[in-house]
């Protein structure tokens, strides 16, 4: 599904990712873990298709299309979807109505029919019901106000109605308490299906207990250094990252 | 000190219309007193030179020196019916080139309960006079100078109105020879009375301006809510003074929503004259191609405990110009005083222009003033996110705009001006092009 093929990216003219090539496949979650500055939130900013960092060189296929060449609105409605490590605020703009324009987009886009607010409502509650949430997500304006818990199953309600097929979770898991956390992986893992995959990007083991990845992968100053399985994640657990980022 | 007043061409113009404004019209003993100081005052005051406090951020120049023909009050008027709101339809006072006209007012609703006459009562033309004689603002002036009757809508104590009332003011315009219009209304709200009255200014082609003054009187204990709507072609000038006076524990909530024109200008003056009287100004404005909205703004605490807000949106684009000019005097002994003052400007080009001067006079020592002023673009994270939804730029930047925009406009408890809102002023919001 998705071909990272020898990636370089920066910002502002300085190189962070120096050489990622990662393959994704159907039904796959992988963790994409490491320390603080290896290059992981400029990934899923360039994957995401954030104007101010730039792929120098490289590839990105997902599906069979070039990413690189798609802006951020044609990568979410070509089903990849972005959450975000600090979801921003958008006073004003209603909760249930953002749903269902981005629903709407997607729906247009597929050569549906756009749904009306009536039979949007019934979708967003039956989504919010497996999901756990309460009505407040419907009547608030987008993370207005939310603290961090609540913008983290904003998103994750933002992805049960998006229903992408490449997830992209940035993070997701700080400034959770561990009831939070719990809540978030639940929603994560009963979106997760044969045709879908996720990428995690984390810095603790934790979340990976909850959301169990098929592969875990260690970046370090721009590079991926080891990858793994599920046990590579508990061993950066115990021993921290030195040992595998001074090993290479 | 004796000075010799040296007029201009564009004050003797106005002079001389007013002496062809007399002649044409047969005023009461009362009014021509009015008449008579308010010119006094004009000639006294003089046009604005761009040094003049009040119009600092406002070109009045083209204005001062266009020639006006006084407003011909029995001009017909078409489709009167379109713009009174759903549920004025029995309580619509109509007001054609600033004079009411009865036979067009829809009254029905409101005659038994509401009070409107010419100017009758000695206290008001004294009440008046006395306001024309410390009349700061030159415009303000021309309105009592020139306008052919003053309305005096009349509010009984207790009284509880049950519909909305809308007055409606319809400019019938002239492209070759420009007309000025002056209503002048007293609006008098008895003790416990609660009012809501919705204003809107349009007009059927370009070539007027509307000057209007307006005193609201709030006895003690009533509410008045009022939504201004200005929609005005482009062509035409917009100059209104709403000048209110609250009592005890007394309201006025008002939100004014601008679309703008060549030039209007917004000018409150609110005196909260006794213990617990309460003051919210709220203003919203759509402005592109060359429009311009300019609010001047003086509220004054007189008294303790009173409190005031103002919240004021303005959305410009191409080479539209704005300016907020709002000064809160807070005197000696008004103690316990809540002022807040928040201006936001939203500007969606390189050319367009927002002038901001929030101030705050403070005499007292035991007071909770705070102001602030905003001036930005879109967010920028804001329209990435809302993109990585899958929504296109031009429909983030439109929704991103209309819901600043909307807050004010969410504020107005009129749902049916609201939905009129979403469908012109909101309207100009959409983008062309990304």
């Amino acid at each position: 599904m998705l071909e990272i093929k020898d990636l370089h990216a920066g910002v502002d003219g300085t190189e962070i990712v120096k050489g990622i090539s990662l393959s994704v496949n159907k039904g796959e979650v992988h963790a994409i873990m490491g320390p603080n500055g290896s290059g992981k939130s400029t990934l899923a900013k360039i994957l995401s298709g954030h104007p101010a960092y730039e792929a120098t060189s490289g590839e990105i296929i997902f599906d069979g299309q070039n990413l690189l060449e798609m802006d951020a609105e044609e990568r979410s409605l070509a089903g990849v979807f972005m959450g975000f490590q600090y979801p921003v605020e958008v006073p004003g703009v209603n909760n249930a109505e953002f749903l269902r324009m981005a629903h709407n987009a997607r729906r247009v886009k597929a050569g549906e029919e756009e749904v009306d607010p009536l039979d949007f409502d019934e979708l967003l509650s039956e989504k919010m019901k497996m999901l756990g949430m309460e009505k407040k997500y419907k009547e608030r304006n987008l993370n207005d106000g939310f603290s961090g818990g609540e913008k983290k199953k904003n998103e994750i309600l933002q992805m049960a109605i998006l229903e992408p097929k490449l997830s992209l979770l940035d993070e997701t898991d700080s400034g959770l308490d561990i009831d939070a956390l719990r809540i978030v992986s639940e929603g994560v893992n009963k979106l997760r299906n044969e045709n879908n995959a996720l990428i995690l990007i984390t810095h603790y083991q934790r979340l990976l207990d909850y959301i169990k990845p098929d592969f875990v992968h260690v970046l370090s100053q721009g590079k991926i250094v080891k990858s793994g399985d599920k046990a590579l994640a508990i061993e950066l657990e115990s021993q921290g990252y030195d040992w595998v980022t001074t090993a290479d | 000190m004796s000075e010799t007043i040296v007029e201009s061409t564009e004050e003797t113009a106005f002079l001389d219309l007013h002496k062809k404004f007399v002649e044409e019209n047969k005023s009461s003993s009362a009014l021509s007193a009015i008449h008579e100081s308010a010119l006094s005052r004009f000639e006294m005051l003089g046009f604005p030179h761009s040094k003049h406090e009040m119009y600092t951020y406002v070109n009045t120049k083209k204005l001062a020196a266009t020639t006006f023909a006084v407003s011909n009050p029995s001009a017909k008027i078409d489709l009167i019916e379109k713009h009174i709101y759903s549920g004025c339809e029995n309580s619509c006072l109509v007001f054609v080139n600033g004079v009411l006209d009865r036979s067009l007012s829809k009254l029905k609703d409101i005659e038994s309960s509401v009070k409107i006459s010419s100017l009758e009562e000695k206290s008001d033309t004294d009440t008046l006079l006395e306001s024309v004689e410390n009349e700061n603002d030159v415009f303000a002036c021309l309105t009592n100078a020139f306008c052919s009757d003053v309305t005096v809508v009349e509010f009984p104590d207790k009284g509880q109105v049950a519909v909305p009332i809308q007055a409606l003011f319809v400019s019938t315009g002239n492209t070759s020879l420009p007309e000025m219009h002056s209503p002048r209304l007293l609006w008098k709200v008895g003790k416990l009375a609660e009012v809501k009255v919705i204003e809107k200014f349009v007009g059927m082609q370009e070539g007027y301006f509307t000057n209007m003054v307006q005193d609201w009187r709030v006895a003690e204990g009533a509410g008045v809510v009022l939504t201004q709507v200005q929609s005005d072609p482009f062509g035409a000038w917009n100059f209104h003074k709403t000048r209110v006076h609250i009592k005890r524990n007394a309201r006025f909530h008002s939100a004014n929503a601008s679309s703008g024109s060549v030039l209007v200008h917004n000018h409150f003056e609110v005196r909260l004259e006794e213990e617990g009287a309460e003051v919210i100004l709220n203003g919203v404005s759509v402005l592109k191609g060359k429009e311009q909205v300019h609010n001047f703004i003086r509220i004054h605490h007189e008294a303790p405990q009173c409190v005031s807000h103002q919240h004021f949106k303005n959305v410009i684009n191409d080479e539209g110009r704005s300016s907020f000019d709002g000064t809160v005097i807070v005197n000696q002994g008004a103690q316990l005083t809540s002022a807040n003052q928040l201006i936001n400007n939203l500007m969606l080009s390189d050319d367009c222009h927002a002038d901001n001067k929030p101030n705050l006079m403070i005499f007292a020592d035991d007071v909770k003033c705070a102001h602030g002023a905003t001036i930005g673009q879109i967010d920028e994270d804001q329209l990435f996110y809302l993109q990585t939804r899958g929504l296109s730029k031009k429909f983030a930047k439109e929704l991103l705009t209309r819901s600043f925009a909307e807050s004010i406009v969410q504020t107005i408890e009129f749902s049916e001006v609201v939905k009129e809102l979403s469908n012109t002023l909101l309207k100009k919001l959409e983008v062309d092009n990304v």
